[in-house]
């Protein structure tokens, strides 16, 4: 009974000092640590090349990440991070970070990422690394950009594709994608003086994929209020969670008449820069990660991916994961982030035999 | 494991059941009617708002937000276009660089750089397999 009563007033303690910590943005866990390089720059966006001494396999892995959250969800805090579990297993890694777009940005089309950002971000990663390819890994939306570039250019110098909860079917995204869908809302009515989709709208996209959440996340909280490790945990991801960057205007209506309206990337009706683009054009080899508890990209809308993709040499890993627990997390750690190494390094070749061809 | 609390038992039996209501409403065709009609009325008010005021600002012959809205709606479309042939012109630059060992008449003339009269850069086509 004692140690009980000892242990609550201890709890309530820990609880009042991580509760004036919390309000006050006090402590805040460090994130995106891992050291690095940035390599190659243009408007906002920045080819980050993280430093590593011990690379073991070649070609280098170019992250290309989502453009309507930040980054640093791959390099959540030191030892929970998913680049630098790629850089312990001897990959050269480089990441391609949109920054946070503006007004410069509200004119950004798809094609801009697909056709000039990650074509001169390749070309650059080679230039570097003195390879002739590269591997590509995609993340969220990332995966969708690093899709329709390996579609639109099959020549291009990379050796495979990796994506993550990355979605084709885009009609099962959540209550406000299906109010853009179906015609009710147009981009241009949510649009800030900007020119770009401001980032409390993608919030308020994702907080109405799981209204009730919203309220437990508080209500967990204050259960684990005490708990020093739960508490920077929650910090570092739903700081992330909260984090959204704008997502420019003139991209934003090219996804929704492309990918919600016409549901292109599923029904085959994708053009880009005037082309026809086709997922079946995708023949490198290809791994799809998927998480059958992700409520921001359902299973549903990212299942099909495996079939569209023309790859003779493709794989799909279906893992009991939510949208973060695939990059960050012990799910990560222990199944995904191993499974995806294990596939890029099966892709891949030591640096002694890479160098010595 | 300890067993959580009473109060937090309480919350996720009412949480189970509120749950799948919740989830319900939102994809219903009311909800998606009512944040639309409230997104395009906060959309309205805010182009009223923005109109009354850039008459007030125009009566003293000065610019208004929107104007200098619309000027960095054009400087930036403008920036784009000079982002996007900057990053053509890198790519072409290396292209040429990076052919040359390979390259038969080693001597030939690089491609001209672009002379900006086109927004769009050229293009690789997409490539059909054969029989497709």
């Amino acid at each position: 009974m004692l140690d009980r009563v000892r242990r609550d007033v201890e709890r309530n303690a820990r609880r009042a000092r991580n509760g004036i910590r919390l309000a006050a943005g006090a402590d805040r866990p460090g994130v995106g640590q891992t050291p690095k390089d940035v390599v190659w720059q243009r408007g906002r966006t920045q080819l980050w090349h993280y430093r590593n001494d011990d690379v073991r396999h070649s070609p280098p892995l170019l992250v290309v990440f989502s453009l309507i959250s930040r980054s640093y969800i791959l390099d959540l805090t030191p030892g929970n991070s998913f680049v630098e579990q790629l850089l312990a297993a001897g990959f050269d890694v480089y990441l391609l970070d949109w920054g946070e777009p503006d007004d410069r940005d509200a004119q950004n089309q798809l094609e801009d990422y697909v056709d000039d950002y990650i074509p001169a971000a390749v070309a650059r990663v080679l230039e570097r690394s003195g390879t002739e390819e590269l591997t590509m890994v995609g993340y969220c939306f990332g995966g969708d950009l690093a899709l329709l570039h390996a579609a639109h250019h099959p020549d291009a110098p990379v050796r495979s594709l990796t994506v993550l909860a990355t979605p084709v079917d885009f009609r099962h995204l959540g209550p406000l994608a299906d109010v853009f869908a179906s015609g009710r809302l147009d981009v241009d009515d949510v649009v800030d003086s900007a020119g770009n989709v401001p980032p409390q709208v993608v919030l308020q996209g994702f907080k109405a994929l799981t209204p009730v959440a919203e309220v437990t996340r508080y209500v967990t909280l204050w259960e684990r209020l005490w708990d020093d490790q739960y508490v920077a945990a929650y910090q570092a991801m739903t700081g992330w969670s909260d984090d959204h960057v704008p997502f420019p205007g003139a991209a934003a209506r090219q996804t929704v008449r492309m990918l919600l309206r016409d549901n292109g990337l599923l029904t085959d009706r994708l053009v880009l820069g005037g082309d026809t683009v086709h997922l079946r054009d995708v023949t490198l080899p290809f791994l799809t990660v998927r998480a059958t508890r992700d409520h921001i990209v359902p299973t549903a809308a990212t299942a099909p991916l495996i079939d569209l993709v023309g790859s003779a040499d493709k794989h799909e890993l279906a893992l009991d994961a939510g949208h973060m627990g695939l990059v960050v997390g012990r799910t990560a750690a222990r199944t995904t982030v191993p499974t995806i190494i294990d596939f890029l390094r099966r892709r891949s070749d030591d640096v002694g035999r890479a160098s010595a061809s | 494991m300890t067993e959580s609390p009473l109060w937090r038992q309480a919350y996720d039996a009412a949480e189970r059941r509120v749950t799948p209501h919740a989830d319900r409403l939102v994809r219903t065709p009311s909800f998606a009617v009512g944040t639309a009609v409230l997104r395009r009325a906060q959309a309205l008010a805010r182009s009223s708002a923005e109109g009354v005021t850039a008459r007030a600002w125009h009566l003293l012959n000065l610019p208004a937000g929107s104007d200098v809205s619309r000027l960095r709606t054009q400087i930036g479309a403008l920036d784009r276009e000079v982002r996007r042939l900057t990053v053509q012109l890198e790519l072409e630059r290396r292209r040429p660089a990076a052919r040359q060992p390979d390259a038969e008449e080693p001597h030939a003339e690089p491609a001209d750089p672009p002379d900006g009269a086109g927004p769009r850069p050229a293009r690789r086509r997409t490539q059909r397999p054969a029989g497709a």
